[in-house]
C-alpha cells in the first residue's frame, strides 16, 4: 500500500499572504478608527464644541474671583454664627464654595489668576437676618455664572459652571426659606 | 490485492456522504414551517439589514426633549389624584411649581421656533412608560399624602439635572445659559420642597434620623448631580415591609425627541 504524503506547497505562501493581508487590513482599520469614532460621536451628540478654549480663561477667572469672594464672605458668616446647627449649615455652604474655587482653579491650572478672598459683605446679626443677604449674594453669583456660561466656548468649563449654578440656586432657595420667605417666593415663582 | 486505492474510496465516500447530507438538508428544510420565512436560508447568504437613519442630537432636539420632560412634570404635578392628596400648604406650592413648568414650556416653544424647529407638545412617552405612569399609579394605590412632596422633590431634581446634562450637549453657548436658567429654577423648587419635608438649617446637610435612616437634605452635594433620582412611593409591601423605589433617569439618546 502506498502512502502518499499530501503536500501543500502553497500553504506556507497562503499563510504569509493571509498574514500580510490581515496586517494591511488591521492597519487600515486602526487608521480609520479615530475617523469612525469621530463620526460615531457626532452622531451621538450634536456638539462640536472644543473641550477647552484658551479664550475662556478670562471669563473663568472672573468666576473664580467671585467664588473666592463668596468664600471670604462665608468665613465671616460662620464666625458670626453661634448655634451648632447654624454653624454646620453655613459651614456646609462655605465648603461648597471652597470646592468651586478649587474646581475652577484646577481646570485653569497655570492660567488661574490670583483670587483674593475679599468678602462681598460683612454678615452680622442673627443667622436668619444674615441668610437673607447671603441668599441675595447666591442669586447674584448664579446670575454672574449664567452670564459667563453664555460666552464659554469650551465644554469642560461650561460643564463645571453649569454644575455650580444648579447648586447655587439651591443655596439661594434654602437660605431664603430659612430667612422667612414664603416657599413660593423662595422658589423664585 | 485490489486495484482500488484508499484515495478512490475516500473520494467516492466523500461524494456519497455529501450527496446524502445535501439531500437530507433539503428534506429537512422543506419540512420547516412556511410561516417563518418564504425563502430557505442558504449558507453564505445573510438577510438584508435595514440601516437605521442617522439621528443627530441638535439643539432643537434637546429643546424638544426638554419640552417633553417639562410636559411630563406638569402632568404629574397636576394629576387629579396626586393634587387631591396634597395638604393645603403644599398644594399651593406644588401648583406654583406646575405653573413654572408651563412658563418653561412657553419659553421652550419660543426657543424652538426661533431656530426653525417644531414644538413638541406631548409628554415624553418613553420616560412616562419607564417611571412616570408607575409613580402616579403608586401614589393612587397608596393614597398617602406623604407621597406628594417626595415625588415633587424627585420631579424638580430630575428637571434640574436634565438641563444641567443638556448643557454638555448644546452647541450654542447662549442656549446653554437659557437652559441652565430653567434648570436653576427647578433646582430652587427642589430645595424649597426639601425644606418643606425636612425644615431648618440643620437639614441643609445630609444626615440620619434617630433610627439611622437617611433624612432629606436640602443641599445633598456641592455640585449638581446627574445620577438617577430615586423616590419611595405607594403602599407598604406587607411581605417586605418597604415601599416601591422608583428610579427616574434624565432623558438619553433613546428617549430624545428627534
Amino acid at each position: 500500500m502506498d502512502n502518499h504524503q499530501v503536500e501543500s506547497p502553497e500553504s506556507s505562501v497562503t499563510t504569509r499572504r493571509r498574514l500580510l493581508s490581515a496586517l494591511v487590513a488591521g492597519g487600515a482599520l486602526a487608521s480609520a478608527a479615530p475617523i469612525l469614532a469621530g463620526r460615531a460621536s457626532a452622531a451621538g451628540d450634536g456638539t462640536n464644541a472644543p473641550s477647552r478654549d484658551p479664550r475662556d480663561n478670562n471669563a473663568l477667572n472672573n468666576a473664580l474671583a467671585r467664588e473666592a469672594r463668596m468664600v471670604g464672605t462665608y468665613r465671616l458668616a460662620v464666625a458670626a454664627a453661634a448655634a451648632d446647627d447654624e454653624v454646620a449649615g453655613l459651614t456646609l455652604i462655605l465648603d461648597h464654595h471652597i470646592a468651586y474655587v478649587q474646581a475652577i482653579k484646577g481646570y485653569l491650572g497655570p492660567d488661574a489668576e490670583a483670587a483674593p478672598e475679599t468678602p462681598l459683605s460683612n454678615p452680622s446679626g442673627s443667622v436668619k437676618s444674615m441668610a437673607s443677604s447671603l441668599a441675595q449674594l447666591e442669586d447674584q453669583t448664579a446670575t454672574i455664572h449664567t452670564d459667563i456660561l453664555a460666552i464659554l466656548s469650551g465644554m469642560g468649563g461650561a460643564k463645571i459652571i453649569a454644575s455650580i449654578v444648579i447648586v447655587e440656586a439651591r443655596h439661594a432657595a434654602a437660605l431664603s426659606v430659612f430667612s422667612g420667605l414664603t416657599p413660593l417666593a423662595a422658589s423664585g415663582n | 490485492m485490489t486495484n482500488s486505492t484508499p484515495h478512490n474510496i475516500n473520494r467516492r465516500t466523500l461524494l456519497r456522504s455529501t450527496g446524502i447530507i445535501a439531500a437530507s438538508g433539503a428534506v429537512l428544510a422543506a419540512c420547516g414551517s412556511s410561516s417563518a420565512s418564504k425563502t430557505i436560508t442558504r449558507i453564505g447568504e445573510t438577510p438584508e439589514i435595514t440601516k437605521l437613519g442617522d439621528a443627530t442630537v441638535t439643539d432643537v432636539v434637546l429643546l424638544r426633549t426638554a419640552m417633553s420632560v417639562e410636559t411630563m412634570a406638569r402632568i404629574i404635578l397636576t394629576d387629579t389624584t396626586f393634587a387631591s392628596l396634597a395638604e393645603k400648604t403644599s398644594a399651593a406650592v406644588v401648583a406654583g411649581f406646575a405653573r413654572a413648568h408651563t412658563a418653561h414650556l412657553t419659553n421652550l416653544r419660543s426657543l424652538i421656533s426661533s431656530r426653525g424647529g417644531e414644538a413638541y407638545e406631548e409628554p415624553n412617552e418613553k420616560l412616562m412608560a419607564s417611571y412616570g405612569t408607575q409613580a402616579l399609579g403608586l401614589v393612587a394605590d397608596g393614597k398617602n399624602p406623604d407621597d406628594v412632596l417626595p415625588l415633587t422633590l424627585a420631579i424638580e431634581t430630575l428637571v434640574a439635572s436634565m438641563y444641567q446634562y443638556f448643557v454638555s450637549l448644546t452647541n450654542e453657548p447662549a442656549l446653554r445659559a437659557s437652559m441652565i436658567r430653567m434648570g436653576a429654577q427647578s433646582s430652587r423648587a427642589a430645595a424649597v420642597t426639601a425644606q418643606l419635608i425636612n425644615p431648618g438649617i440643620g437639614a441643609f446637610a445630609p444626615g440620619v434620623d434617630k433610627d439611622g435612616v437617611a433624612t432629606v437634605a436640602t443641599l445633598p452635594s456641592a455640585f449638581g448631580a446627574l445620577n438617577a433620582v430615586q423616590v419611595q412611593l405607594g403602599p407598604v409591601n406587607p411581605e417586605t415591609g418597604s415601599r416601591t423605589t422608583v428610579s427616574m433617569d434624565t432623558p438619553s439618546l433613546n428617549s430624545f425627541i428627534y
